[in-house]
């Protein structure tokens, strides 16, 4: 253990050393630790915040829904209500449909029947004037009983 | 040095060799004024590459440099430093390498461990803590190197047969930290309180004996662990010795190595401890120079 001049180097390595530290390392450890502090607090600033617009744009997205579940319902509602008004209308109109056909073709009918109704009657009156000349043996002159063939034809 | 180390078988009992091998472990290489050639040089046969002075190292006066304690103690702190000073210049902001993380821990456990004991507002105690702890820290790590490595490098032609890798083991050092220490105490004490504040503790002269004698304490905890530790390493030291010299004479191999394991191991929390004190302790005594009574 012998103190000598080996003192005063240390010390001035000593010396040099805090400075350098005290200079350059001190402040720029310092100063790194600091704007990683700064941008670790806006970092979860920014985390807090965009949780905030999350939350919003979560309950945004659910009224949204929801008001689009409430417009398909009712559109639905809407869409079958419709549906039935159409197949009633379908329905009156196809049975008045089928009452002109079925009106026409009645009328179709009773004209058919009376236009048949009509030869027969002259078929009818021909054969009894065949017959009362046949029956007669002469001519019947149709003109001169013309009076009587007609009061026949109408009795039928 | 091998040769200095060998025990005579017929005459064990004689302790000179083991008495030359620990005082040749003390020695520094030492470059200083030697009054009887009146001239510098390095200390007698402690190397071959220099100009050597007749002087041993025990005939030098106060004027001596121990070239190997401020050489280590230099190149040291020149590689922690700049091993700091290269990650702090590679940092950036965002997320850290490797390498800046663990600068960065470093940093904060002596920034924490300042703004946790110092109360009052000084620029200087965060460099002055991390400085003093970085630097001891790198000085005892060296006391894990093996003792005999400087010598087998002296041996196989380094040209310096004498060469302290320790500087801490070195008294010079550790008292020039405390006087830095002590400084920086007498300004703190004397900015806060005034000069008159600074005297009036001296009324009881007792108290001077105190101020100096806590400094004194701050570098011989250091200097004597550190010391200590070094002086256990050379005594397993001489058991290796003991067997390289004579094989068949005594098997101290193998409780030397076991020995050496186990106190290197235990070493290794005295290497940091006394480092961590060293900062806690300077951390301290400006805080006290500091506070208001």
């Amino acid at each position: 253990m012998n103190v000598n001049a080996t003192f005063f180097a240390e010390l001035l390595a000593f010396s040099i050393f805090i400075f350098i530290t005290y200079r350059y390392l001190w402040p720029s450890f310092s100063s790194i630790l600091d704007s990683r502090r700064e941008e670790i607090s806006k970092g979860l600033e920014a985390a807090s915040e965009s949780q905030k617009k999350l939350e919003e744009a979560e309950d945004a997205s659910r009224k949204m829904i929801e008001d689009a579940k409430n417009e398909a319902s009712s559109l639905i509602n809407q869409a079958g209500s419709r549906g039935d008004q159409i197949v009633e209308e379908a329905k009156t109109q196809a049975t008045e449909e089928q009452l002109k056909i079925k009106s026409a073709a009645e009328a179709d009918i009773e004209q058919n029947v009376t236009k048949a109704k009509e030869n027969l009657k002259q078929e009818v009156s021909s054969l009894v004037l065949a017959g009362a000349a046949k029956i007669l043996e002469k001519e019947v002159d149709a003109e001169s009983n013309k009076q009587i063939i007609d009061d026949l034809i109408k009795e039928l | 040095m091998a040769e200095k180390n060998v025990i005579d078988p017929s005459n064990a009992s004689d302790l000179t060799p083991t008495s030359d091998y620990i005082s040749h472990h003390l020695t520094n290489l030492t470059y200083g004024w030697c009054e009887k050639s009146e001239s510098w040089g390095f200390a007698y046969h402690q190397q071959t590459i220099f100009p050597e002075s007749p002087c041993k190292v025990s005939e030098m006066g106060f004027w001596a440099f121990h070239v190997d304690t401020i050489f280590m103690s230099s190149i040291l702190g020149v590689i922690f430093f700049g091993f700091f000073g290269l990650a702090i210049r590679a940092a950036k902001t965002g997320v850290p390498g490797k390498i800046q993380n663990f600068a960065e821990y470093v940093f904060e456990f002596i920034s924490n461990a300042v703004s946790s004991n110092f109360h009052g507002s000084s620029k200087i105690i965060g460099p002055l803590a991390f400085t003093s702890c970085v630097w001891i820290l790198a000085w005892n790590l060296m006391d894990l190197l093996p003792v005999e490595l400087t010598n087998f490098a002296g041996v196989a032609g380094s040209g310096f047969d004498y060469f302290k890798v320790l500087p801490t083991a070195d008294v010079n050092a550790p008292l020039a930290l405390a006087l830095v220490v002590m400084f920086f105490v007498t300004y703190y004490t004397i900015a806060n309180h005034g000069l008159g504040g600074f005297l009036k503790e001296f009324i009881n002269p007792i108290e001077l004996v105190g101020y100096f004698s806590k400094h004194v304490a701050l570098a011989l905890r250091l200097y004597g662990n550190l010391f200590a530790g070094e002086m256990i390493f050379i005594l397993i030291g001489i058991m290796f010795g003991q067997f390289l010299m004579s094989f068949g004479q005594t098997l101290w191999f193998f409780p030397g190595l076991i020995m050496n394991l186990a106190w290197a191991l235990f070493h290794i929390l005295i290497i940091a401890l006394q480092a961590y004190i060293f900062m806690m302790l300077t951390i301290a005594y400006i805080n006290l120079a500091c506070a208001k009574h």
